[in-house]
């Protein structure tokens, strides 16, 4: 077995040992083993996946397998992949800078789309057999300064607008906790992201990006020093650095868990601001739970998002706080407009996969509104007013 | 504007060293004033056409909505090559589609138009500017040709990584009073420029160790605007346009890049500071077609072509939308132009432009012939 071939389940050993990675295209199958690399750091869904990706192809007619990779094969021709650029089995960002920089990229995407085109339909409907109710939960805070006639307006054609006690947010905010008691598959099944502090959920995922103030706090230090003292040269030497700032138990309680320390880290390390702004890190790390964990149920909590203060916008990496006496200030109007897009992206990225598709209630709420913006499908009780009762019975609790 | 007596008197001493100058740095341009100019203004960072020229997007460009009528609007500028910061405006001034290192280690890999313009007309080193953002834009002023190369290149300054030195500075020396005192971001402006410029990515020609005094009076100048102007600004892309606007009044340089990047505070995740950023650039390029149309040495006889260097995913990609320019799609590379001035066509055109049409019609406009090119000049804009 060669040194790049990663540690992965009994099951996927025996394609391996079979040689089935051998007749994919070579950038196929490394971006594969890359993935799998960190077998034990993946979530049972992504892991289930792999497995139900690559028995598919086991159990497909050869010749047919070959003909779905002819395009790919021949974009690889084109783009010159031999041993040499790609390494068999290796993905590092060599080859993601190959790729990216090659002419013919775009037919290499197109390639790889055509395959997924062609597996995902199958793959799916083996999701789809075996469906279960979900339940998603959206949550604003009461200081956005928008009434419920403005908060959803780019998903509002989706669902509708509903009345419902106030009151009620607190009842589906617990409905996490209930249903891990009862329902969850496992400890991945339930999350709560959250930009303030909810309280952790026995039996499921509780991401906070308050609690995990000191590790960001940690995070934004040793990456600035990296940076500017150590003059890191470019992102292969900094990711490898990034690599080992990992969760200290002290720093928050999922640090004992070892696939979800490496989720936040990889959440607070993305750049994309997961580090800066508490609604960032709530929508990207929802993403990546859904891409990777695919929970039953979810609450998803945005806070008030701070001001950027003068001059402190350059400094990444540094603590907004002690950039500038000037006191923080909240930014009601521009979270309210950045949390419009994320509803979308939010709701978009649920139904990208056919675990939640035709079978998930979504609910959009702010903290005080009488009104809630509900997406379900029709089989979902219709009431004049939503209460907390109706998901449970939809989610069978 | 306010101006405390430190800066009254340094803005008298600046006048003052301007008429006691060397020949060789007075404005290259000022001896050849008739000739046509061009200005690339990039919306660089990535802006998405959802964010500008649709009726939904047009509210966050009403500098750029109020020139549209006046210049003529390229409704499709496509970027086909790759989709990161330096190879997109690498492709713009080569007029090739480059694929080389995203993050600077590799200068273009043929003749920028600031070369084949320097080396065919033999204008002097002040004549080609490039006023850039990212630091990886430090090797963009010259390319690796064996034939043309840095001494053929344009100076290169990157205000913002001046700003971030010395905030940083600021930060670490005055931890109470942090970037608060606007005198201590300026002190520190002043010493960069003084004792390590080249620190933070610039080229300049004429200048050794230490900056030629007349190009370091010209960036100061353009720092005390900036530091004590009446807006109290705070991001890098406004500094760009202070020095800008400093190099366009002193050394007048016939070809130029200036590079705003605010919006490329998109990776942050904030939508409404990515529309605000937007607004800002507007601004900004607002502000700089103002100064062409009132500085002699530009007023009709400069062309100025803006367009975003490239665009950010849609919102229906997989790549989480606006944070992002990787998936490829019509939304990362259907872009605009707008030109605006000297033998410009008023009115607008459907037909596909691309971004390495930009150098070569930078090329016939300045009078040098376009060799190495993959584009082609843009007729409407040669009238």
């Amino acid at each position: 077995m060669s040194s790049n071939q990663p540690k992965v389940s009994p099951a996927l050993q025996r394609l391996i040992d079979k040689g089935l990675f051998d007749r994919l295209p070579v950038s196929f199958a490394a971006f594969f083993f890359d993935q799998a690399k960190d077998w034990e750091l993946l979530f049972p869904a992504e892991r289930s996946y792999y497995e139900r990706l690559f028995t598919l192809l086991d159990r497909s007619e050869p010749q047919l397998v070959a003909d779905l990779f002819v395009p790919m094969r021949l974009a690889e021709q084109k783009m010159g992949v031999n041993e040499k650029t790609w390494p068999k089995g290796v993905f590092t960002l060599d080859q993601v800078d190959f790729l990216n920089r090659n002419a013919h990229y775009a037919d290499w995407r197109k390639a790889v789309a055509g395959v997924f085109a062609r597996i995902d339909p199958m793959l799916d409907e083996e999701v789809a057999r075996s469906g279960r109710p979900r339940f998603v939960l959206v949550t604003a805070p009461d200081d956005i300064p928008v009434g419920p006639d403005r908060m959803w307006t780019r998903i509002e054609k989706l669902g509708k607008r509903v009345s419902a006690d106030p009151s009620e947010l607190k009842q589906l905010q617990s409905l996490p906790a209930q249903y891990a008691a009862v329902n969850g598959q496992s400890t991945y099944d339930v999350w709560v992201i959250d930009a303030g502090d909810l309280a952790p959920v026995p039996g499921g995922v509780a991401l906070s990006y308050e609690r995990l103030g000191a590790y960001r706090t940690r995070l934004m230090e040793q990456v600035n020093k990296l940076v500017n003292a150590e003059a890191i040269r470019g992102p292969r030497q900094l990711g490898e650095r990034l690599k080992q700032l990992k969760l200290r138990v002290e720093e928050g309680a999922i640090a004992a868990d070892p696939i979800l320390s490496e989720f936040a880290r990889s959440i607070l390390l993305a750049g994309n601001g997961t580090l800066l702004i508490n609604n960032t890190f709530v929508e990207w790390a929802a993403i990546q739970a859904i891409r990777r964990a695919r929970p039953s149920v979810a609450v998803i909590a945005f806070g008030i998002r701070n001001k950027v203060k003068p001059f402190s916008s350059l400094l990444i990496y540094a603590n907004q706080e002690t950039t500038t006496p000037i006191p923080t200030q909240m930014d009601t109007l521009g979270t309210y407009v950045d949390l419009e897009v994320f509803y979308q992206y939010i709701w978009q990225e649920f139904e990208k996969y056919a675990e939640y598709r035709r079978n998930t209630v979504y609910v959009f709420a702010a903290a005080g509104m009488d009104e809630m913006f509900l997406i379900a499908p029709p089989d979902f009780v219709r009431a004049e007013s939503l209460k907390a009762s109706h998901i449970k019975g939809w989610l069978g609790l | 504007m306010f101006l405390s007596k430190r800066h009254f008197l340094q803005l008298a001493g600046l006048s003052i060293a301007n008429r006691v100058l060397p020949a060789w740095c007075r404005p290259a341009s000022k001896r050849n004033d008739q000739a046509r100019k061009v200005i690339i203004v990039t919306f660089g960072g990535g802006v998405r056409y959802a964010e500008t020229f649709t009726p939904e997007g047009a509210r966050n460009i009403p500098r750029l909505m109020e020139m549209r009528p006046n210049g003529h609007f390229f409704k499709t500028c496509t970027n086909a090559g790759v989709l990161s910061h330096f190879n997109s405006t690498a492709s713009i001034l080569t007029g090739n589609w480059q694929r080389v290192d995203d993050f600077g280690f590799q200068p273009p890999s043929g003749p920028t138009i600031f070369e084949q313009y320097r080396k065919q007309t033999g204008a002097g080193p002040m004549d080609a500017w490039a006023i850039a953002t990212n630091k990886s834009f430090a090797s963009m002023g010259a390319s690796g040709s064996r034939d043309f190369g840095v001494p053929f290149g344009a100076n290169v300054v990157l205000p913002k990584q001046l700003l971030l030195e010395a905030v940083q500075e600021v930060v670490k020396k005055n931890p109470k009073e942090g970037v608060a005192s606007r005198d201590n971001v300026m002190r520190q402006l002043e010493g960069i420029l003084n004792e390590g410029y080249e620190g933070v990515g610039w080229t300049i020609f004429k200048a050794g160790k230490q900056l030629d005094q007349h190009v370091r009076d010209t960036l100061t100048r353009g720092l005390v605007e900036y530091i004590h102007g009446p807006e109290s600004p705070s991001s890098g892309d406004e500094l760009t346009f202070f020095i800008t606007r400093e190099v366009m009044r002193e050394f007048a340089p016939r070809v130029m890049l200036v590079n705003f990047w605010d919006m490329d505070v998109a990776h942050w995740g904030s939508y409404s500071l990515y529309l605000q950023a937007i607004t800002k650039t507007d601004r900004l390029t607002g502000m700089l077609w103002d100064e062409v149309q009132s500085n002699p040495s530009y007023k009709d006889k400069t062309t100025v072509l803006v367009l975003p260097e490239l665009g950010r995913d849609g919102d229906q990609n997989a790549s989480n939308g606006f944070l992002n320019h990787r998936s490829g799609d019509a939304s990362c590379r259907n872009m605009w132009m707008l030109a605006m001035g000297a033998g410009v066509k008023r009115g607008e055109t459907d037909r596909p432009v691309h971004h390495v049409d930009v150098s070569a019609t930078a090329a016939e406009l300045l009078g040098v012939k376009a060799t190495e090119m993959a584009g082609r000049a843009i007729p409407e804009l040669l009238s």
